[in-house]
């Protein structure tokens, strides 16, 4: 869930708090005051701002995906002390409805992160596009 | 096949036997292992997380979250790549542009007009993005948590402000100058907008190092640079005065190496201090930490034996600058050390490829200041006002300009 949330906020323009002192408790001082905001978000890089926003979100992809997958070495890690060694885990033959349930999760998964590929727009979205 | 719930028992049990357990961290401890279902489970191991403190490696304490710990992770070695491998490439095409547009590489070039190349060539468009993009991911990660976790972190900090064994002086309300304000390295809120802008630069500057100078998390980086510091020729060392400290690495380097005399980091940034002074209480190192201008210590006149700073020079206005190194005069004592840390300073025309990494560095890490540090030539200045050079002296850090001055009586 955790991750959910970041890859939302982290996809296409970063959003970072804003004015920090308009939030904080009077009665518990911070010892900051208002920054000059950077104007870095305001940068055209690739062309085309969807390529841009896309760039982010590939790499806030690659975030979320290294912070799982080190998870799960911290899992394996703390299972073989338990005595289930990654042997163990390369071994494991999957049973017919354990099989067939990770399938329809696989083709999830790669449906719903690269099925975009197909999509076959042909029309600019300007004047050229039917209006409705 | 090992059920869930005993993988999460299992786990907490681990976590369990690693700290000693007290009220609410204890109960969530116990709300893992008695967890009816996974989806509890992750929700009590996920509360539990928060509560419990994840140790420490060395002098640096982990990071709250195995997942913000594994984030960073990844754009430490995403940096590396990028740095090795897009960066690289966008050198390359570079050097096609200065082909096709017939500039000769080694004939230095205003920024300006450097500016005017980068924009023809879609790989050093792309470079710049996927480094941006990263470094936000770092900030946003570091923010999002300690901010989640406000009050934890900030419960720490104040029990930590009047303790000892160093000092902490913090002025609310002094004036703070605009120019102090600005986002360097595109950090949220900067050195004094966040309420965390020390534990958020701390960590994020940690990949930073990684790369180019290699690990910093156990200060390393500071030791050496403190370890080669040249001390008076009468070997007096009572008082020593670090300008910009940021968040204390340097500081408590100098206080670790003269564990006698009085160490004192000063830096605007009222956050800044204020995890640098817990950090070194944390430690058990007495260097004493107030907020203040690098322009206007307060101290009194040739209060120190030595005086010096760790790159604060190329975050300063050149005015700003020439400000400080009279407020250096000031401040040491005859036959002090004055030795300010930082870049070579070269002039504002280069030949491309130094200026590519310059204008780099400028726009997209925001170092707003930069052009005009290396607009001053930075040790004839220091000559100009009360300090004679000692030739030859070292570099305290590779690639860093040997700046060894002594206080002319």
């Amino acid at each position: 869930m955790q991750g959910r949330v970041f890859l939302a906020r982290a996809c296409g323009s970063i959003t970072f708090r804003g004015n920090i002192m308009a939030a904080a408790d009077p009665k518990r001082p911070t010892y900051a005051v208002e920054a000059v905001p950077s104007d870095i978000k305001n940068g055209l890089f690739l062309g085309n701002p969807a390529l841009d926003n896309l760039m982010s979100c590939v790499i806030a992809m690659g975030a979320e995906v290294w912070a799982t997958k080190r998870r799960l070495h911290v899992m394996e890690a703390l299972m073989a002390k338990k005595g289930i060694t990654e042997e163990m885990l390369e071994q494991y033959v999957p049973s017919a409805a354990e099989r067939a349930a990770w399938d329809a999760d696989r083709n999830r998964f790669v449906e719903l992160t690269f099925g975009a590929l197909g999509n076959e727009p042909y029309r600019s979205i300007g004047s050229s596009f039917p209006k409705r | 096949m090992i059920g869930r719930r005993q993988l999460f028992g299992a786990a907490a049990m681990s976590l369990a036997v690693a700290h000693t357990m007290h009220g609410e961290l204890a109960a969530a401890a116990a709300e893992v292992a008695k967890s009816a279902s996974p989806e509890q489970a992750a929700d009590s191991m996920h509360k539990m997380a928060r509560l419990a403190p994840r140790g420490t490696n060395g002098r640096l304490v982990r990071l709250g979250t195995l997942n913000l710990e594994s984030q960073q992770d990844f754009t430490m070695a995403f940096r590396q790549m990028q740095a090795q491998s897009v960066r690289k490439a966008s050198m390359a095409a570079l050097d096609r542009v200065l082909e096709a547009e017939g500039v000769d590489p080694a004939t230095p070039i205003t920024v300006e007009e450097m500016r005017a190349l980068v924009e023809k060539d879609p790989a050093i468009g792309i470079a710049a993005k996927t480094w941006l993009a990263n470094q936000q991911i770092t900030w946003k990660t570091l923010q999002d948590y300690f901010h989640a976790n406000a009050d934890q972190y900030l419960s720490e900090m104040e029990s930590t402000d009047k303790t000892g064994p160093g000092a902490l002086v913090l002025s609310p309300n002094m004036n703070i100058p605009e120019y102090t304000r600005h986002e360097i390295h595109i950090q949220p809120g900067g050195y004094v907008g966040d309420p965390f802008a020390g534990h958020m630069y701390l960590y994020g500057t940690n990949s930073f190092y990684y790369g180019n100078r290699g690990s910093n998390e156990q200060d390393e980086i500071h030791r050496s640079a403190a370890a080669k510091l040249p001390v008076p020729k009468d070997g007096k060392v009572r008082r020593i005065l670090d300008m910009g400290c940021g968040v204390g690495q340097y500081t408590v380097a100098l206080k670790e190496r003269f564990p006698d005399a009085e160490v004192w980091g000063i830096d605007i940034g009222g956050p800044m201090v204020r995890f640098a002074h817990m950090r070194a209480a944390k430690l058990g190192i007495g260097a004493n930490f107030a907020q203040k201008l690098a322009e206007d210590t307060g101290f009194p006149d040739g209060h120190f034996d030595i005086v010096s700073s760790y790159i604060i020079h190329h975050e300063l206005p050149a005015q700003k600058t020439l400000a400080v190194i009279d407020e250096a005069r000031r401040v040491t004592r005859p036959g002090g050390v004055y030795y300010p840390l930082d870049f070579n300073s070269g002039g504002t025309r280069m030949p491309a490829h130094q200026m590519y990494g310059r204008w780099w560095d400028h726009r997209w890490n925001n170092e707003v200041w930069s052009f005009e540090y290396h607009s001053v030539p930075f040790s004839e200045e220091i000559g100009k006002r009360g300090f004679t050079e000692v030739k030859p002296s070292v570099a305290l850090l590779q690639g860093f300009g040997a700046r060894h001055f002594v206080r002319v009586a």
